[in-house]
């Protein structure tokens, strides 16, 4: 059998954290850009002796492989996703899946109707101590949950500027929160009620104070009820997750920072906060993410953890939270069945 | 200084009486007629007194006949009114446990009375008196967290229905987790924030002991000040009843200029106790409880924190109110 042929768009700092991923599951790799970064990241690979090759055009791209992992900004995805799927590739797509409802819709059902597959990139799912914190959920160690909260804080994105521009990226909700929005539904369940708040400068200045943070609470269609925060920092504000689950029958809450099995406790100076976050005592969770998204590709009976209504509902839910900090009011979320992309294990 | 704890309906009475009676210059005398309304097994009245070995009157007419300095109300929360009204006719300063009420008209009306009365209404609001707490508004007045665009606050703790059954019981004490933990956060931002609270957005659901009480034993309430701040505060029953802390709270505030974390319960060794077959936590922070209440009875502490006034008791009240309004029509709520 040929070798997996993915095509990546993107060589962004998320498109840096998959390529290893899909390198390791023993793919060639394409990589189209527009502004030439592609081609500088597939020299990086290519002298490493990698087969990382960049393709000038996007038809190049979509000629030959078998997927195509969308890395790119959010307002990109449709476009490149839409493609995609005319191309008849199964999609991975960075989240969030697009910046509104109906694009996110529209995506999924031309992949519906073309028959790939679609996987909305949350890869917090597997993130080991999330993806533990479910899996006891869902073995009934909790009992019926009643409330969760959510913690993501960082310094706020540099890297690239889009993410400090609200009608690109969406702002901290869209890009930053929505990743607790899918993992308190993913436990939870269905959201039916949504009220946030978002504070601070939502566009980016370039100014050292330049914090934006949002906060919501999410009411769920079983009763639970989910606090999320979403915080994009000061530049010296470590990144760190936090939860905490409560239901009838027990407790579990955690902290990125209070377990990181090594840390440096000493080197001099300062170190830079990290940009892309990692799982670095075990294997990467972009790796086991893209595995469990390609092993879809070969046997039907494989469903990712991630279903391509999971990245819609997470869109709708973030949307209905941006929808409620600009109104100040609670929004309704019409009910939803309860089924959802559901791991092979 | 001559101090009545009346009623021990509360759980806090007891560590009330106990500091009470090892504080020197206090004379301490307790009173707690009105147990018709305890759950079996209970212990109160007179046995509780001596158990804890604090003189005891068997009636509230023979602790005022003793003619306290001041007394502390730790009766059920619908049942504070009488008792500080009580207390307000006698001339007495008095210390009511939290909620000040559970009816913003009685908490007006107490309120007036203790003013028109010319005694001091003071609300059992320990957690000001954390050094956790002043750090944050040392740091707060300082200017070094600019603006306080949000606060995420957390007062979890168990359901405190094993010790004292009437905390779910909707008539004795006006609700569930949304009364009993709203107020001690609230009270905080009420201190912290020259503010005033002007809505509240608050969830509840009662799928914690669901088959046990029927009062909300989890809420999330979202408070907006009309300085910008919006605090979130988790106020559930959602400690596990065998865990070995009775819970805690903490406060994340985010600002321009600076991220600040509290953790007023944090100061514990742990470890794990063979004997109890459980992990062991031994606190070794300040008491708050006794900080309050020396600053009741001998004025404010060095750092200049002093008790919370029925006047602040009543905004907090006002926010819990609004919050079971904001719970029950899914919509948020101005605070009047």
């Amino acid at each position: 059998m040929p070798p997996l042929h993915i095509g990546l768009l993107g060589a962004g700092g998320i498109a840096r954290a998959h390529l290893p991923g899909w390198l390791e599951l023993g793919a060639r790799v394409s990589v189209h850009t527009q502004d030439g970064s592609g081609e500088k990241l597939a020299g990086e690979y290519a002298e490493l002796g990698h087969d990382v090759t960049a393709v000038p055009t996007l038809d190049d791209l979509l000629a030959d492989c078998r997927a195509v992992d969308i890395c790119t900004p959010t307002p990109t995805h449709r476009e490149l996703a839409l493609a995609a799927v005319a191309a008849g590739k199964h999609v991975v797509c960075e989240k969030p899946l697009a910046l509104t409802v109906p694009d996110a819709e529209e995506i999924a059902a031309a992949a519906d109707a073309a028959g790939v597959r679609l996987h909305p990139a949350h890869v917090v799912r597997y993130f080991p101590a999330y993806a533990a914190m479910r899996d006891a959920v869902v073995r009934g160690e909790l009992g019926p949950l009643a409330v969760l909260r959510f913690t993501r804080g960082g310094a706020r994105p540099q890297w690239a500027p889009w993410f400090g521009d609200p009608t690109q990226s969406g702002g901290v909700i869209m890009d930053l929160m929505v990743h607790d929005i899918d993992i308190a539904r993913w436990v939870a369940g269905d959201v039916v009620r949504v009220h946030a708040h978002t504070r601070g400068s939502e566009r980016a200045t370039g100014a050292p104070a330049d914090v934006v943070t949002a906060t919501a609470v999410l009411t769920h269609a079983s009763g639970a009820i989910s606090h999320v925060s979403g915080l994009w920092g000061l530049p010296d504000q470590q990144f760190r997750t936090t939860f905490r689950i409560a239901g009838a029958d027990g407790l579990l809450r955690h902290d990125s920072t209070a377990v990181p099995g090594f840390r440096i406790t000493a080197q001099g100076v300062r170190a830079a906060n990290e940009g892309i976050p990692s799982s670095p005592m075990t294997e990467s969770p972009y790796l086991t993410e893209l595995r469990e998204f390609a092993a879809s590709w070969d046997d039907g009976a494989v469903r990712p953890r991630v279903s391509a209504r999971d990245g819609t509902e997470a869109v709708r839910i973030a949307r209905a939270a941006v929808e409620s900090s600009r109104t100040g009011r609670a929004v309704e979320l019409r009910p939803l069945g309860t089924e959802t992309g559901e791991a092979v294990r | 200084m001559k101090v009545a704890v009346l009623s021990f309906a509360h759980v806090h009475a007891a560590a009330y009486l106990g500091l009470l009676r090892d504080m020197p210059g206090v004379e301490v005398l307790g009173s707690d007629p009105d147990t018709g309304l305890a759950a079996p097994g209970e212990t109160r009245g007179r046995a509780f007194a001596e158990e804890l070995g604090v003189p005891y009157a068997d009636t509230y007419e023979e602790a005022f006949a003793w003619r306290p300095d001041a007394v502390i109300v730790c009766s059920e929360n619908s049942r504070h009114r009488p008792l500080v009204e009580r207390a307000a006719a006698h001339g007495v300063d008095v210390l009511c446990e939290k909620p000040l009420a559970t009816t913003v008209a009685d908490g007006e009306a107490m309120v007036a009375a203790c003013r028109a009365a010319g005694v001091r209404l003071a609300v059992a609001f320990p957690v000001r008196f954390s050094p956790a707490y002043a750090a944050v508004k040392r740091a707060v007045a300082a200017g070094e967290t600019g603006r306080v665009l949000t606060v995420s606050g957390a007062n979890n703790g168990h359901m405190p229905t094993r010790a004292r059954r009437w905390f779910a019981d909707p008539d004795l004490a006006g609700g569930g987790a949304l009364m009993d933990h709203t107020v001690h956060i609230a009270d905080l931002l009420d201190d912290l924030f020259a503010a005033r609270a002007v809505e509240v957005y608050a969830q509840t659901n009662n799928l914690l002991y669901a088959d046990e009480v029927a009062a909300e034993t989890s809420g999330l309430v979202t408070v907006v000040y009309d300085n910008g701040t919006v605090a979130t505060i988790d106020c559930s029953w959602s400690h596990p009843r065998s865990h070995p802390a009775w819970g805690g709270l903490e406060l994340t505030l985010v600002g321009e200029h600076a991220t600040l974390e509290m953790d007023a319960f944090d100061q514990k060794l742990h470890g794990h106790s063979e004997r109890h077959g459980r992990p062991l936590e031994i606190p070794f922070g300040v008491d708050l409880d006794a900080r309050m209440l020396r600053a009741f009875l001998f004025g404010p502490e060095p750092d200049g924190m002093d008790v919370a006034d029925g006047a602040g008791g009543l905004r907090t009240l006002r926010i819990v109110a609004a919050g079971y309004e904001s719970a029950r029509t899914g919509a948020a709520v101005p605070v009047t």
